[in-house]
């Protein structure tokens, strides 16, 4: 029992940290139609950003956080004014297309620049943990948790109040109409996938203190990103950290009672199933 | 096709049998690789090209024939045509059996739950005796680069067969009819899952035949090569690159980037990666339909042709 709870515990905090490598992917799906497949490797670039300032600069990585988050930004909003925008209309598949591209290119740049050994965050406070009853929270995960929970509940604030917010829902609603109402689309798109991009590097740096960063994670990453939005749906980034917390607690599941190599398996199998039965998400609206 | 077509068809076709005869061993083997490369860019384009589902999942038959080969030679040691044949039949189960669900989801949920299932498969493979679990196989040595060299011409030559015969057979034009409209098609009276399911079966065929081959000829795999969802990476882009959705233009495209991207790597080392990468993202804003379209058009059109395409998604 103590081990089952401590199981769901690791589920839960591993599960706040999935939803917001998921938040960028479903905001981008949702807003503009382009499903990133280059969305894990963004996450990576976040964690290797977060690496070098704690490194070289000693910049602590929670704090240094917002600094990742405004350079991915901004490379999020150069990419999609410089080139997306250019096949944003493009059918579904060529969107596809140019993202794996992307994520290739990506994947290869950091292989040169980081090199392919696995690095990870370690601040002074990485091994401690504050045991509550039987079970032992390991403070960085608690961290990272908190961090996720207030980037999605504020997210959620900010596309509900905010006129950006709004204005972005707008378009992702209905283009022509938006336009009309003064929307710049190009501008906006790029802004929206800027901010994709800067929540994707987020979860990178907060990934780098909990697990391992190599430039090949982020095809897993993304595909993970893909089921938790699945499952979440696209319009609510509520239902985006339901997801998380969803496919972190059954791979944590999978890990204990099936065996270690199966957690990807489950997360895997969980997406199937979800498109199958459910295409438009467990809580998403039905087509 | 003119009969100057064929003509120059056939005469390309001794030239590339003749390799082997007259080429070095370093080129023999690059005809290997880059032959079985465009047999899967040609798989692909059966079910990406044709039928217009976007699998990302056909390295996953790449992988079944190959361990198909594996197994039947090192653990029951059959000859390596029944373990061709095995592999095929693990690759035709899978299409039914997944293709079934996984074909009723369209675009990106399509592309992504075929992405998942190489995954699966990585994980599953890997926990298995037979194959070996997660360090693999090594099969008998059969140092023969010429019967390779021949027989993945030959598995290049029935891939193109058969996309030829797509094109003008009721299978094939109920396929375009899918990828064009699907709700049309099943009103005109295709069966959308049959024909699909067969789309898919016919496309893993080839690929898995492919990877038997390789596996034979490389003599060792593990889950991971074998499953490599890279090279689902390469197939994709070589067939776009040619032209996805004509007979020739995944063969055109195999040929011209594995030998760009030889040349390359053997000037700058590991630089293909990076080389791919870049061919996609370009080839997409400037040629989305391929170079087969770009040789036709060109022609009236001139450097137009790119512009138009650049204006035609922008926003």
């Amino acid at each position: 029992m103590d081990l089952l709870a401590q199981i769901l515990v690791n589920g839960v905090l591993l599960g706040g940290l999935y939803a917001v490598m998921a938040l960028g992917l479903a905001l981008i799906w949702g807003v503009l139609n382009i499903v990133n497949l280059a969305h894990g490797a963004f996450i990576m670039l976040g964690g290797y950003l977060s690496w070098h300032l704690y490194n070289y600069l000693g910049i602590d990585p929670f704090l240094g956080l917002p600094i990742t988050a405004v350079v991915m930004f901004g490379l999020g909003y150069v990419l999609q004014r410089g080139m997306l925008n250019l096949i944003v209309r493009a059918p579904m598949f060529n969107t596809l297309l140019i993202t794996f591209g992307l994520e290739v290119v990506l994947t290869y740049l950091a292989q040169l620049a980081f090199s392919a050994d696995f690095r990870t965050i370690n601040p002074s406070y990485a091994g401690s943990s504050i045991a509550l009853g039987p079970v032992v929270v390991p403070v960085a995960r608690l961290m990272a948790f908190g961090v996720a929970v207030a980037l999605t509940v504020g997210m959620w604030l900010f596309l509900l109040h905010s006129r950006l917010g709004r204005a972005i829902r707008a378009t992702a609603q209905n283009l022509v109409a938006a336009r009309l109402y003064g929307v710049e689309p190009r501008h906006l798109y790029a802004i929206t996938f800027g901010i994709g991009i800067g929540l994707a590097g987020a979860a990178g740096g907060l990934y780098g203190t909990v697990s391992q960063i190599d430039p090949y994670i982020g095809a897993t990453l993304t595909a993970k990103s893909f089921a938790i939005a699945i499952i979440g749906g696209l319009d609510n980034p509520l239902g985006v950290l339901v997801g998380g917390l969803v496919l972190g607690i059954i791979e944590s599941l999978t890990v204990l009672y099936v065996g270690a190599t199966f957690g990807d398996v489950a997360s895997f199998g969980v997406l199937v199933l979800v498109l199958i039965f459910r295409p438009s998400g467990l809580l998403g609206k039905t087509a | 096709m003119k009969r100057l077509h064929w003509i120059l068809l056939a005469a390309g076709l001794i030239v590339l049998a003749a390799v082997p005869w007259f080429g070095s061993d370093v080129l023999v083997q690059f005809g290997i690789n880059a032959l079985l490369l465009a047999v899967l860019a040609q798989g692909w384009n059966i079910i990406g090209g044709y039928t217009g589902y976007a699998s990302f999942g056909n390295s996953v038959f790449y992988g079944l024939g190959s361990y198909g080969v594996a197994i039947a030679m090192v653990q029951w040691e059959l000859p390596f045509a029944v373990g061709m044949a095995f592999g095929v039949v693990l690759a035709v189960a899978f299409a039914f059996l997944l293709g079934l669900p996984v074909l009723r989801l369209k675009g990106h949920y399509f592309a992504i739950a075929t992405l998942a299932l190489a995954q699966v498969m990585i994980a599953i493979v890997s926990n298995l005796s037979i194959a070996g679990q997660n360090i693999g196989l090594v099969l008998p040595p059969l140092n023969d680069d010429r019967l390779f060299y021949e027989l993945s011409l030959a598995l290049l030559v029935a891939a193109t067969a058969t996309v030829f015969w797509l094109t003008r057979s009721r299978f094939g034009f109920g396929l375009f009819a899918i990828r064009e409209n699907e709700e049309g098609a099943a009103v005109m009276g295709v069966n959308t899952t049959l024909y699909k399911v067969l789309a898919f079966a016919l496309s893993g065929v080839f690929s898995a035949l492919a990877g038997g081959i390789h596996a034979y000829w490389i003599t060792f795999l593990d889950p991971a090569s074998a499953f490599d969802i890279s090279l689902n990476v390469k197939m994709i882009i070589m067939a776009v690159f040619g032209g996805p959705g004509t007979v020739l233009g995944p063969v055109l495209g195999a040929f011209v980037l594995s030998s760009v991207s030889e040349l390359l790597s053997s000037e700058i080392t590991s630089f293909a990666g990076l080389f791919f990468g870049l061919v996609v993202v370009v080839a997409v804003i400037f040629m989305p339909r391929g170079v087969a379209d770009l040789m036709r058009r060109f022609r009236r059109t001139g450097w137009r042709y790119f512009v138009e395409n650049l204006k035609a998604h922008r926003i």
